[in-house]
């Protein structure tokens, strides 16, 4: 017997490393974009393996759906030209293999204090994983959700007022306006004396 | 259960393996005698005035902060739909709680008219 779910978890999980290697190293930043969705959708991948489908298909769905497109967005408005900002990006090495020895050191910690990681591709939960979610996320972690909805307000208010402007030269269909017209203000009749008229 | 999924790894394999085909087989089959004109951007008859890569309008990016943003809120419901017969009625209380706070956002971007493409 073949261990498919085994061999399939090593093949994304490799995917998942490399692609995300990609994403800080390639120069052009729409590739880099793009890495990061092969990342999410492997990421999923590994989600599917664990039988966590709900997870899985969110990961799908808003990141590589909307989040990474976010990016592209970002990527194409901006135009930044990364070669300029990645110039003098040597004297902030310092500070930078500090934060990144800070978060290596926690990483090492959090992988001692499991005991074992388990086998990679059974169930983490006994449940079907969006019951499991549910239960805890709306009684366990009811706060933390309704912040949620608060964080996502001030993101949709944010944008909002960040980037919509209006366009006073836009021509613009009003149903109601055209609705209102009578026919005194639009047609004029005017008495013509017969063999007047020229 | 897994093996469920099986289908879906075949069907990930054969797009993949015939991505990989194609192109390596217009790769290797394709005759390719490059030179200037043939490699530069496409502008009908003359050369490229500005550089390929245009800005796009702030307000896709508007349009995809919202998308998101009700995305997110729908993806919460499905977890608790699922599990509503054991958060009871605190649940409901709170969902309804979260979907009025999104809904206040949702009233705001419609009276600003950020939902009206111009």
């Amino acid at each position: 017997m073949i261990p498919v779910a085994d061999i399939v978890f090593y093949l994304l999980a490799a995917v998942l490393v490399i692609a995300a290697l990609r994403v800080v190293t390639t120069r052009n930043p729409v590739h880099s974009a793009l890495f990061l969705v092969l990342t999410f959708f492997t990421a999923a991948g590994l989600f599917v393996l664990l039988r966590a489908e709900f997870l899985a298909a969110i990961l799908v769905m808003v990141y590589m759906g909307a989040v990474a497109v976010l990016f592209l967005f970002v990527v194409m408005m901006l135009d930044v030209d990364f070669a300029e900002l990645r110039r003098g990006a040597l004297s902030h090495l310092p500070v930078g293999l500090a934060v990144g020895g800070v978060i290596l050191v926690e990483l090492i910690i959090v992988a001692l204090a499991q005991h074992s990681a388990g086998p990679v591709t059974e169930p983490a939960v006994a449940v079907p994983n969006t019951l499991a979610i549910g239960r805890v996320l709306y009684t366990t972690y009811l706060l933390p959700f309704e912040i949620a909805s608060l964080v996502l307000l001030v993101a949709m208010i944010g944008a909002i007022v960040l980037t919509l402007r209006k366009r006073p030269d836009v021509r613009k269909q009003v149903i109601s306006h055209q609705l209102a017209r009578t026919r005194d203000q639009a047609v004029e009749l005017k008495k013509v004396a017969s063999g007047e008229g020229a | 259960m897994l093996e469920n999924y099986f289908p879906v790894l075949v069907l990930l394999a054969i797009a993949f393996g015939l991505g990989i085909v194609i192109l390596a087989a217009s790769y290797l089959a394709g005759i390719k005698r490059p030179n200037a004109v043939k490699r530069s951007q496409y502008e009908c008859g003359f050369d490229p005035l500005t550089r390929i890569r245009l800005q796009f309008d702030v307000r896709y990016y508007l349009l995809a902060i919202l998308f998101v943003v009700f995305d997110i809120e729908a993806a919460f419901l499905f977890p608790w739909a699922v599990a509503f017969r054991d958060i009871g009625f605190l649940g409901f209380v709170e969902m309804m709680l979260f979907l009025f706070i999104l809904l206040v956002g949702y009233a705001y971007a419609w009276k600003k008219g950020a939902l009206e493409w111009e």
